[in-house]
């Protein structure tokens, strides 16, 4: 009987940790498209010689950015506990990333109040990009740091026992670390922009002016985008060492090959309409309009292009060390 | 489970093919739907303002108190030079109102100019810029919201024309469709930008395509070929590039003032130069204004013909802060054009008053910059 409570609870908690990496992940789409959305209005004015402006552009869209960094460590406190790769790294990463939640925050309201003394905010509703910015973004801080000190709470009350026993997923291997390191987060923000892409683009994409193929060749190349981390982070990313060898091969070989089909669907639908990028395309991918370049969307696919080659050889070392050893 | 996907992949083949092939409206038989009328009478004023460009960053507070001031300062210099009961009678919008927005920028951009359209009592006509289809919206969307704005003059039918919208304004003796038409202004969507091919790296803006001429040609034909014509499109066009070489590197004696400081951002390439002005010239085109080059707002007469960019309006995005001590010729030959010995940022409006009904307008620039003390305001004219 106590088994079964024990495993009901488990259950539950690995159903909230799930839902949690969910959640924070659709989140940290939308607040890293309003931030790439400033970005690039930013790069606008840099590139045009308006470097005046451009700063203070970056001085009123702060909170913009900043929020973005704070839906990412919701998001990296949520992974942490989804991975569970060991008690310790448990716990040392999901505070480091909670207590990074909560200083991203503490600045952003400093920040707010500073800019509104200083009456460079007309004021705490002055609205654009949203009706109540910068007030939204002062509320969505304030959420932030009650969460990060309720994961620390969280903590203090269970650090002898009861901690989360959700299922661990085996570690991922430390060779090459801060390259590894960075490689995850610039994979990361492009399926943050895939996923974004691929979700706005229902609601910005206009199917009734000609650009049909081209759409849904921009939509796919957000979508692969994103498959791709998903694929690989939560389903490779989840087996144990010996699984991982047995499939890297297979699964690069079928990752390269959807993102090689989806970059040639995107180009023949490129072809058919050449001034698709502006019409239809620069609104899902802003920083692909900044790069003020027709093949930038094709840009994104760079990334899962990468992942895919590397696992692709990475697959290739491990069965001719095998065969080797066989 | 395998019928199950048929039928879904069926159901969304057929969206698509429904979304992408919709009813076509042949413009040809359709000549009198792109026309709204406005009642005529001498000193017709126009503001244009251009490429407000309010973007993710953007204080709309601040851009509001700042147009707030622009239309505030045209309306009493109209006031003053006309006499009392003389105003704004249309607003300009060239293109570029936006650039990576979301649907509250949009709201509240239409709802500031229903509101101002009120106050002051004119209407405002839109032109789609190369950025106005960057949003965090449909484009259908911005198009829905100018349609029924009240005081809005829209028109975006499903046709084969190339671009989004294009539709004329005649002004006519009682304002109505059955009265003389003693003026048309003609509005052009000048597109965003396209490659050569597939695989070309950069990107050339847009032109006004052959279609589009004939479309007016049709429009002009129908209503009367001696009707003064005036254009309003985004993207300068080849002529602006080839009049400014002509003058500045042969000598060319053509009229012409006010500042280019960068490149107008035409196409460029002699394959896709528009025939629009060529052709227009022969159907009484007397003026054209556009917008689109942030440092530019260069002017000059050919032919009878009044070719210029406005005066960009507001400090978003960019714009050219006018040093009076530059060394640069292009500065110096702006400043001595408009007489003005201090340093100033190009930015305001651009005043158009028709005088008559032969064919005559006034054109002034206004050079409209907040300052702590007290604000720039300078008028310019032609």
């Amino acid at each position: 009987m106590g088994e079964m409570v024990m495993e009901n609870k488990t259950k539950k908690q690995s159903l909230i940790v799930t839902i949690s990496v969910i959640v924070f992940f659709v989140v940290s789409a939308f607040t890293f498209m309003n931030a790439l959305y400033c970005l690039s209005d930013i790069i606008g004015s840099t590139v045009s010689g308006s470097v005046d402006i451009a700063i203070r552009d970056i001085l009123r869209s702060v909170p913009v950015f900043l929020s973005f960094f704070i839906t990412l460590c919701g998001l990296m406190v949520a992974h942490t506990f989804y991975r569970n790769e060991s008690r310790e790294i448990l716990k040392r990463n999901a505070k480091l990333f909670a207590k990074a939640g909560i200083g991203i925050g503490a600045v952003l309201i400093v920040y707010v109040i500073v800019m509104l003394i200083a009456g460079k905010y007309l004021s705490i509703v002055e609205g654009a990009p949203s009706p109540i910015y910068p007030l939204d973004a002062c509320l969505y801080a304030v959420l932030y740091i009650a969460l990060g000190i309720l994961i620390h709470m969280y903590f203090k009350k269970h650090e002898e026992s009861g901690l989360y026993e959700g299922p661990a997923r085996a570690p991922i291997s430390k060779k090459l670390g801060a390259i590894k390191y960075f490689f995850r987060f610039f994979w990361l923000m492009f399926a943050l922009y895939g996923f974004c892409g691929f979700f706005y683009s229902f609601f910005i994409v206009d199917f009734l002016h000609g650009y049909v193929a081209y759409s849904l060749a921009a939509m796919l190349i957000s979508l692969v985008v994103f498959l791709t981390l998903a694929v690989w982070e939560l389903y490779y990313n989840n087996l144990s060492p010996e699984k991982r060898s047995a499939v890297t091969l297979p699964l690069a070989l079928i990752s390269l090959g959807v993102t090689i089909v989806a970059a040639v669907i995107y180009f023949i639908a490129l072809k058919g309409n050449l001034d698709g990028p502006t019409n239809v395309g620069f609104g899902l991918l802003p920083v692909a309009y900044s790069a003020s370049v027709n093949v930038a969307t094709f840009l994104v696919m760079i990334v899962p292009m990468i992942v895919s080659v590397v696992a692709l050889i990475k697959g290739v070392i491990r069965k001719a060390a095998n065969e080797e050893i066989l | 489970m395998k019928k199950k996907v048929f039928s879904i992949l069926l159901v969304l083949i057929l969206l698509f093919s429904f979304a992408g092939c919709g009813q076509q409206v042949k413009s040809s038989e359709h000549l009198e739907d792109y026309v709204f009328t406005m009642s005529y009478h001498d000193n017709f004023n126009i503001l244009q303002l251009t490429d407000i460009h309010w973007n993710a960053n953007t204080s709309t507070k601040s851009s509001m108190a700042y147009l707030d001031k622009v239309i505030k300062e045209a309306n009493d210099h109209i006031v003053e030079t006309q006499g009392p009961g003389a105003k704004i009678d249309l607003v300009e919008l060239t293109g570029d109102m936006f650039m990576l927005v979301n649907e509250y920028h949009l709201n509240t951009f239409v709802d500031y100019f229903e509101k101002k359209a009120e106050e002051y009592g004119f209407l405002y006509a839109p032109i789609w810029g190369n950025h106005d289809r960057q949003a965090l919206f449909n484009p259908n969307t911005l198009a829905k919201r100018f349609c029924n704005a009240p005081h809005c003059i829209y028109y975006e039918p499903d046709d084969e024309l190339y671009g989004r919208s294009n539709y004329i304004i005649n002004l006519t003796e009682d304002g109505s469709a059955n009265s003389d038409v003693d003026w048309m202004l003609v509005h052009l969507d000048s597109g965003a930008s396209f490659s050569e091919t597939e695989l070309t790296i950069s990107r050339d803006y847009d032109y006004i395509r052959p279609d589009q001429t004939e479309w007016f040609i049709k429009e002009h034909t129908l209503y009367g070929e001696d009707i003064p014509v005036m254009a309003f499109y985004h993207i300068p066009q080849d002529e602006n590039e080839t009049a400014w070489k002509a003058v500045t590197e042969e000598g060319a004696e053509l009229k012409n003032k006010f500042f280019r400081l960068e490149s107008f951002g035409d196409n460029g390439n002699e394959a896709h130069a528009s025939d629009f002005i060529d052709r227009a010239k022969e159907h009484n085109l007397k003026a054209a204004f556009m917008g689109h080059a942030h440092n530019t707002d260069w002017t000059y007469e050919e032919d009878g013909v009044v070719i210029g960019l406005g005066v960009k309006t507001g400090d978003e995005l960019y714009f050219a802060h006018v040093d009076a001590n530059s060394d640069d010729e292009a500065v110096q030959m702006g400043l001595a054009s408009v007489g003005i010995t201090e340093n100033f940022d190009l930015i305001g409006a651009a005043l158009v008053t028709i005088t008559d009904r032969e064919g005559s307008f006034d054109l002034e620039h206004l050079y409209y910059n907040e300052r702590k003390d007290c604000d720039f305001v300078k008028w310019v004219k032609w």
